[in-house]
């Protein structure tokens, strides 16, 4: 009788119990990703009315509050080119911070009320400005030490099935990535967090009310945007997007 | 029309649509719907037999393939395919109660007389 070696052993025992690291994770699905879809899944283009929405949005940027302060003075450099690190680890709040959130905390510090996280009209069309500001940048989301529990959370989320269909993130966006659902190809995990605010007929949808929308098809209760469980989903996701160029106000007619 | 003849006629109406909404939905219904089968998302049938889709998350749908697997084994795919295949995207639409039996069981008759 053969028994298998501990070295057998020990990877299957790692394959099932530890924690992966997350740049272990994010090259295991890169490299699972390329091989599916060497020429990539999605295309992007540039809405053709973008440009009212971020008008509109930097009027919001730029506009002072009660205290003759502004978000474009709560972020460095005026908010320009700071994007590509969200989502951020917060050390102190033990949390994870969306450009969302850090843009909501800015108005709660300085007194004024809070944006709805996927109201288009006004955390929309500020996200399609600063994320203008910082277009084409690489995505570059840290994840340190101190972070891989949230991390680890989100990736666990997204290889979760849920509702009553059954599905995971990744059962569309991993094991079937490319292939056609409902006659639209579905976006791959690796890039699904590089475009966002994505815009729709001139009205722009974030990352989390997406999310929220195919929580819905899964036939399961979204949980809230802005809520932890999604911002873990969103941390999770932009670190799989690392390196890849953050674009600004796309519409995707080719993938969901 | 009197305004009399138009409140009876509204009455008429409104006692005539719980039938209507009760009517038991076709099998090509419970492929198509979001809120029912919702299998054309995934699958394709052979032409002429519902709407043309270029879905492909599943295998076509074919009458032969179909009637080779037999209606016991199409019954119990649909109502749980993970027991067959654990890491299927299928869901399982009879354990989750996405689909009654009796609607099951209309789409088990569509698949089996497919061309």
């Amino acid at each position: 009788m053969r028994f298998p070696s501990a070295g057998a052993l020990a990877l299957a025992l790692a394959a099932t119990c530890a924690v992966a690291a997350p740049d272990a994770v994010r090259k295991e699905i890169a490299d699972r990703v390329q091989a599916q879809l060497p020429q990539g899944a999605s295309v992007d283009e540039v809405a053709p009315d973008a440009d009212a929405l971020v008008a509109a949005g930097q009027k919001l940027w730029i506009a002072k509050f009660k205290d003759k302060a502004s978000l474009a003075g709560c972020f460095p450099n005026g908010g320009r080119r700071i994007v590509a690190g969200y989502p951020q680890y917060d050390a102190r709040l033990k949390r994870v911070v969306t450009l969302e959130m850090a843009i909501n905390q800015c108005r709660k510090a300085h007194g004024e009320a809070l944006y709805e996280p996927t109201d288009p009209a006004t955390m929309g069309a500020v996200l399609a400005y600063v994320r203008s500001l910082s277009n084409n940048m690489k995505m570059a989301v840290r994840v340190p030490a101190a972070a891989e529990p949230r991390f680890e959370q989100g990736r666990r989320m997204y290889f979760t099935r849920m509702g009553q269909r059954n599905f995971a993130c990744a059962s569309c966006h991993l094991q079937d990535a490319g292939k056609n659902f409902d006659g639209v190809a579905l976006s791959a995990a690796v890039g699904q967090a590089t475009h966002w605010p994505e815009i729709r007929a001139g009205v722009p949808v974030t990352l989390q009310a997406r999310i929220r929308e195919c929580l819905e098809l899964m036939g399961a209760a979204p949980f809230a945007a802005g809520s932890d469980e999604l911002n873990d989903v969103e941390y999770f996701l932009s670190y799989l997007s690392n390196g890849l160029p953050l674009r600004a106000n796309v519409q995707r007619t080719k993938a969901e | 029309m009197s305004a009399r003849a138009t409140v009876l006629g509204a009455l008429a109406i409104a006692a005539a649509l719980p039938a209507w909404a009760q009517r038991p939905a076709s099998a090509l219904e419970l492929f198509v719907q979001r809120d029912k089968g919702y299998c054309i998302a995934c699958h394709q049938l052979p032409a002429g037999s519902g709407p043309a889709s270029t879905s492909d998350l599943g295998p076509r749908l074919e009458g032969a393939r179909m009637r080779a697997l037999g209606k016991a084994a199409i019954r119990a795919v649909i109502a749980d395919p993970t027991v067959a295949n654990p890491s299927t995207v299928m869901p399982p639409f009879g354990r989750h109660r996405i689909l009654d039996a009796k609607e099951i069981d209309r789409l088990v008759e569509f698949l089996d007389a497919l061309p």
